[in-house]
């Protein structure tokens, strides 16, 4: 359920950064640069994402990431953390 | 490599706030249609002047679609590079599509390390900057990596640069007041030294934080104060009640390039430069000087080989401010002696209000369309001149048929700067 709304909420920041995607582009095994984003159009849908979830985890913690379910990994699990620590 | 090669200008745009391209702002000159007004109330904090010529209703997408001899692919890209992009970069965006496409360079251009680009804008972000500032003193991590971008004036640099496949010079530069003189200026002498065949002058909208702005009332040089109801009287160049400038909004772009450029595309020159001064006068302060600003002046005209009688009128700096007009008009009686009875004078920025780092861009355009129109704007609010041996332009537009002008953009600094431009 978590990882369902940690997606959803990535996917619609993707659409935001990235205008010319349609949301029925994005599956989540694909990686961002498929889509067309850039380094920085990258660590946009980071950050963004974490603002949205409320969450604030090193930027380093994504570095090994290579798609958009590694980085939907990587937010689910902080978002269960502080769901949890809430 | 220097060349004799005349320089001119074949293109030119604008987004201000009396007119979101070029043919409407020359008509909102001759009709002395003013963007001045008493600015909407925001809950941001209240400064105590709020009279201003805004940009109003400007859409980024809209402004792109109106283009209609750009292609599908240019658009797309535009409206990729500006959509998520500030203010100030999309109205730079949309104001150097429309002088590419003036200049005919969309379907006939010279190779990209032959054009060069001048971004002529100082501190264009600081609005930018303090809106985030709340935020980000709240949650730092949350700041977009954009950011690291979007705060370097050179943003604008990269934006355009790749927008229009630019691969020659490229830099900003900055003049206070004078700064889109200064950006013509260095454009002028890129392409006059051979440098590159193509340059594109950009002026930036000076998007003013409410810091900046009561930083400019603190120091006395914002007007206003004694019109917050008469928003449409509050700026008077030259007028002795005048009492400060008027922040005005506009971005504006200007293509130069050399004769035999534009030969070989086939394009005409709609002016050509002649001559231009940029000196110093050596002072840290705000204060103008008579000296400063009469050597600049003269100092243009020797460049472009004319004497004084050759000049038919003026573009004045005229920014409403008491000591900056008195300085001006007794800079102009001492350079152009016996003349100045032969000698119209008028004040785009009465009309504009003063768009600072775009000021001479916008000016330049403002003279170039009055020149190849055959008109003198208004000087709106010039009811009692500050002195009784200059020409003005009264309260209505006159046709006049003129050969040569010029424009001056002085800044704080001492930075003193004349263009002189000549009919084609």
């Amino acid at each position: 359920m978590s990882k369902e709304h940690v997606f959803e909420v990535v996917k619609n920041v993707i659409v935001e950064v990235l205008p010319d995607i349609k949301p029925d582009q994005i599956h989540i095994e694909k990686n961002l640069r498929e889509l067309g984003a850039n380094s920085i159009d990258r660590m946009e849908v980071v950050t963004m994402s974490m603002e949205e979830l409320d969450l604030k985890i090193p930027l380093m913690s994504f570095a090994q990431v290579s798609d958009i379910q590694g980085m939907v990994d990587v937010l689910t699990e902080n978002y269960m953390a502080s769901v949890e620590s809430n | 490599m220097l060349t004799t090669n005349k320089v001119g200008i074949t293109g030119m745009g604008t987004v201000s706030s009396i007119g979101n391209n070029v043919s409407t702002f020359c008509n909102s000159l001759r009709s002395g249609k003013s963007g001045i007004k008493k600015t909407p109330a925001t809950e941001e904090l209240k400064v105590s002047v709020d009279i201003a010529a805004k940009i109003e209703g400007f859409s980024f997408s809209d402004s792109i679609d109106r283009f209609q001899n750009v292609s599908e692919e240019k658009c797309q890209h535009a409206k990729r590079l500006g959509r998520r992009a500030p203010f100030v970069i999309q109205t730079s965006i949309v104001s150097a599509l429309e002088a590419w496409s003036n200049a005919r360079l969309h379907d006939n251009r010279p190779l990209p390390e032959r054009v060069g680009l001048i971004v002529a804008g100082q501190n264009s972000t600081q609005n930018y900057q303090y809106d985030l500032i709340s935020k980000f003193r709240k949650n730092p991590e949350y700041l977009s990596p954009r950011y690291a971008l979007e705060f370097l004036e050179t943003n604008q640099v990269g934006v355009l640069s790749e927008l229009f496949d630019i691969k020659g010079e490229g830099f900003a530069v900055g003049g206070a007041s004078a700064t889109g003189n200064v950006g013509i200026i260095k454009g002028y002498q890129l392409v006059r030294a051979g440098l590159v065949d193509v340059c594109l002058v950009t002026g930036v909208v000076a998007d003013l934080s409410p810091m900046d702005i009561q930083g400019f009332i603190n120091i006395g040089a914002m007007g206003g104060k004694q019109y917050l109801d008469q928003p449409e009287k509050a700026c008077r160049p030259f007028d002795t009640q005048h009492e400060g400038f008027i922040y005005g909004q506009a971005s504006a772009c200007v293509v130069l390039e050399s004769e035999i450029s534009a030969k070989k595309r086939g394009v005409s020159f709609l002016a050509e430069i002649n001559g231009y001064a940029l000196s110093l006068d050596s002072n840290s302060a705000a204060n103008p000087n008579v000296d400063g600003e009469a050597k600049a002046m003269l100092s243009a005209l020797n460049q472009a080989g004319l004497s004084v009688s050759d000049v038919d009128y003026i573009n004045t700096h005229g920014s409403s401010s008491p000591l900056g007009d008195k300085t001006e008009a007794e800079a102009i009686g001492k350079a152009f002696k016996d003349h100045t009875s032969d000698l119209w004078l008028n004040s785009t920025k009465g009309l504009t209000g003063h768009c600072l780092y775009s000021a001479g861009v916008v000016e330049t355009i403002a003279t170039v369309a009055q020149m190849q129109q055959g008109f003198l704007h208004p000087n709106k609010n010039l009811e009692t001149p500050v002195c009784d041996n200059l020409q003005f332009c009264g309260t209505e537009a006159i046709d006049y048929e003129f050969d040569v002008a010029m424009s001056n953009s002085f800044g704080f600094g001492g930075i003193n700067t004349s263009i002189v431009l000549k009919r084609r």
